[in-house]
């Protein structure tokens, strides 16, 4: 029982962060049907930027919590406008064009991106300072860290902010707007284009909120550290049906539950597979996922 | 056909020119070594440390006078990413560059297809880091091998194990290469059979960070002593963070491919106390400081854990050159396996089967540094 707790817990924080890495797939996707597969890149430079900055921090004396939080925010900060920077170079020029060759666009700046980071951050990991958040709760068999705790505590909060500023706000209301109907929308007076740089914005600031816990959590990050978890967090995406949000959370938590359960059930080796058969299996039976819509043939 | 003839004629013009830069660089003769590790990917950093180490031979070499009958040493660094099939393609990008000799690669399932493929053209090839059995067992004769093996690795640190921590189980995970399974494999074998019990033989996948699960395992396992075989030192330290958060309270044991500065520099104090096995390097012996001190004003690093190894296999390839006076890859072999210097990671001498014989040693994380705790060949502690 008290391994099966323990799993259930290290599950939920792995889903936790894959859930807000599937959060940018599925919105860009939601607004203009684009997987961006440069979006781990963002998880991998917000992680970078975070252990810069903290570095830099502590070097001035502040105190540890002080620092972790300025580097989020500016980490975000810098996140979303690298994304706003990729749309407008990569994306804006092509969204005429077939989905296949923003799909390469895609492809090509997630190679651009990682190989940037390895150029100008090198090819070592580099490591965080995980000291800040040591420590954590202990009954018996069962441990849980600060830290875990602080990533499904941040994921629980970004996600009610991500909802109410979608569901609440007059630019959430423009970005359902654009997903729903681009042209409608900007036939309503709708700036389809700025709409569009904030929702790349704000995926990406989620991505590096997510790039500086992992980086906390594991200790260390490393110039391809966006790949893996990348392809993971679309999987999340689809599984939850890919444009809805709260589907992305659902998906996250499953894809992380069942990579955990696997691999402390059966072995580590089988947990990827185990992680696809069910996405395979859910897409099986509902091609949209498990949130998704009906396919909507009327959409433009 | 007037367009034939055209292209007939261009290509008759395009050979004249092509012959008459040949025969302008013939009046130079250059001697090419190439260098295969993964330049990329999540083995980019051991790569490098390959890379660097072969250069600073080649730096040495020259500034000794180079070697009489060339005119210049140049390197061809090419990337194998750790991945068989780009390691095979790396190495015929070598051979269209005519090499004659090549130090690499680092992971074994890169080395075993890419010297297939390099003793086709009868290119000597010398791995700095492959520690797979498999790979001098072959009857290449182009093969040679300047660091340690596994079969005499796994008994080394199950030796350990037993004689000097009095471990009575064992718990181990590897992440499914070539090289880490089989050794990992071999670790299991050996204990068994020294009476150690091993409670569980888990695999990991590359490229994971998150071994929550596999470490809950551990835990709920308690065994005396957690075996880490990994593919490099990055993914060992998380480990190592991680076993720590979890309370995982069994010594840590790492192998070749864990022992490397940076495992320390990451896992910090959660590396403290750790033990990993890795050949005996004699660290204040004068060829080790002088190859250091060059290291650093090159590439401003610390040598990684199998830069000395990547210096001396490029330093045996070119002595031996020296020696022969030709790059002819039969007479290279003959002068390699009379060799017998004094290199930064060791003595280095080749047997006929291309090994250079094993010295492994424990080491122990002390004060975030590997210190040497215990030899497998005198089986008595430092």
């Amino acid at each position: 029982m008290e391994f099966f707790i323990q799993q259930l817990i290290n599950g939920i924080t792995l889903g936790a962060v894959y859930a807000l890495i599937a959060l940018g797939y599925t919105m860009v996707y939601g607004i203009i049907q684009l997987i961006n597969f440069a979006h781990g890149e963002f998880f991998a430079a917000g992680g970078y930027m975070g252990v810069i900055l903290i570095s830099y921090l502590a070097a001035q004396g502040l105190h540890p919590y002080a620092c972790l939080g300025i580097s989020l925010v500016l980490s975000m900060g810098y996140c979303a406008l690298l994304a706003m920077a990729v749309e407008q170079l990569a994306y804006k020029p092509l969204r005429q064009a077939s989905r296949l060759a923003a799909l390469l666009s895609a492809l090509g700046m997630s190679i651009f991106l990682q190989n940037g980071l390895m150029l100008t951050q090198g090819v070592y990991d580099k490591p965080y300072p995980t000291e800040i958040t040591a420590g954590g709760f202990e009954w018996g068999l069962i441990s849980v860290s600060y830290m875990q705790i602080f990533i499904v505590g941040l994921t629980a909060v970004l996600l009610v902010a991500l909802n109410i500023l979608v569901f609440k706000t007059r630019i959430g209301r423009a970005m359902r707007a654009t997903s729903q109907d681009k042209v409608m929308a900007a036939l309503v007076g709708i700036n389809s284009n700025r709409v569009i740089a904030t929702t790349f914005a704000i995926g990406a600031a989620l991505a590096a909120a997510a790039g500086i816990m992992v980086g906390l959590y594991y200790g260390s990050v490393n110039y391809s550290m966006g790949f893996v978890p990348g392809i993971k967090a679309f999987a999340a995406a689809v599984l939850g049906g890919i444009g809805n949000i709260t589907g992305a959370l659902i998906g996250g938590l499953i894809i992380g539950m069942v990579e955990i359960f696997a691999a402390g059930y059966i072995s580590g080796e089988y947990k990827d597979v185990f992680a696809f058969v069910i996405l395979i299996g859910v897409l099986y039976f509902r091609p949209t996922g498990i949130m998704g819509e009906n396919v909507d043939d009327t959409r433009v | 056909m007037k367009r034939l003839l055209a292209l007939i004629a261009a290509l008759a013009v395009m050979t004249m020119v092509l012959t008459g830069c040949g025969e302008e660089k013939a009046a130079e003769k250059v001697l090419k070594i190439g260098t295969m590790s993964p330049l990329t990917g999540p083995y980019a950093a051991d790569g490098n440390d390959i890379r660097q180490g072969a250069e600073i031979a080649i730096e040495v070499i020259k500034e000794q006078g180079g070697i009489e009958g060339f005119d210049d040493i140049q390197i061809f660094p090419q990337d194998t990413a750790c991945d068989p099939k780009q390691a095979v393609a790396a190495a015929n990008k070598l051979i269209n560059d005519e090499v004659t000799g090549v130090v690499g690669a680092y992971c074994s399932s890169s080395t075993i297809p890419a010297s297939e493929t390099l003793a086709e053209e009868n290119i000597i090839m010398l791995t700095p880091a492959s520690t797979s059995p498999k790979v001098t067992e072959r009857g290449l004769t182009n093969m040679f091998r300047t660091c340690g093996r596994d079969d005499h690795q796994a008994p080394a640190a199950v030796k350990f194990m037993k004689d000097v921590a009095g471990v009575k189980s064992i718990f181990i995970v590897d992440d499914k290469t070539t090289y880490s399974q089989g050794l990992a494999e071999g670790v299991a074998a050996a204990a068994t059979a020294a009476g150690i019990e091993v409670k569980e033989h888990d695999h990991v996948n590359q490229g994971d960070k998150d071994y929550s699960a596999v470490l809950t395992k551990v835990k709920a396992a308690n065994p005396d002593l957690f075996y880490i075989s990994l593919q490099n030192s990055a993914t060992g330290a998380l480990m190592m963070i991680q076993a720590k958060r979890m309370g995982v309270d069994a010594i840590l044991m790492g192998q070749d491919a864990v022992y490397h500065p940076k495992l320390v520099e990451i896992a910090k104090s959660a590396a403290e106390g750790a033990f990993c096995t890795f050949g005996a390097i004699d660290k204040d012996a004068e060829a080790f400081k002088t190859f250091v001190s060059k290291y650093k004003a090159k590439s401003g690093n610390e040598p990684g854990a199998y830069s000395a190894y990547a210096f001396d296999s490029a330093m045996a390839y070119l002595l031996a050159v020296k020696a022969a006076g030709t790059t002819d890859a039969a007479k290279v072999r003959a002068e390699i396996l009379k060799l017998d210097f004094t290199g930064a990671s060791k003595q280095v001498s080749y047997q006929e089967n291309g090994d250079s014989g094993s010295n492994y040693t424990v080491y122990q994380v002390k004060d975030g540094k590997f210190v040497p705790y215990w030899n497998s060949l005198s089986g008595e502690k430092y």
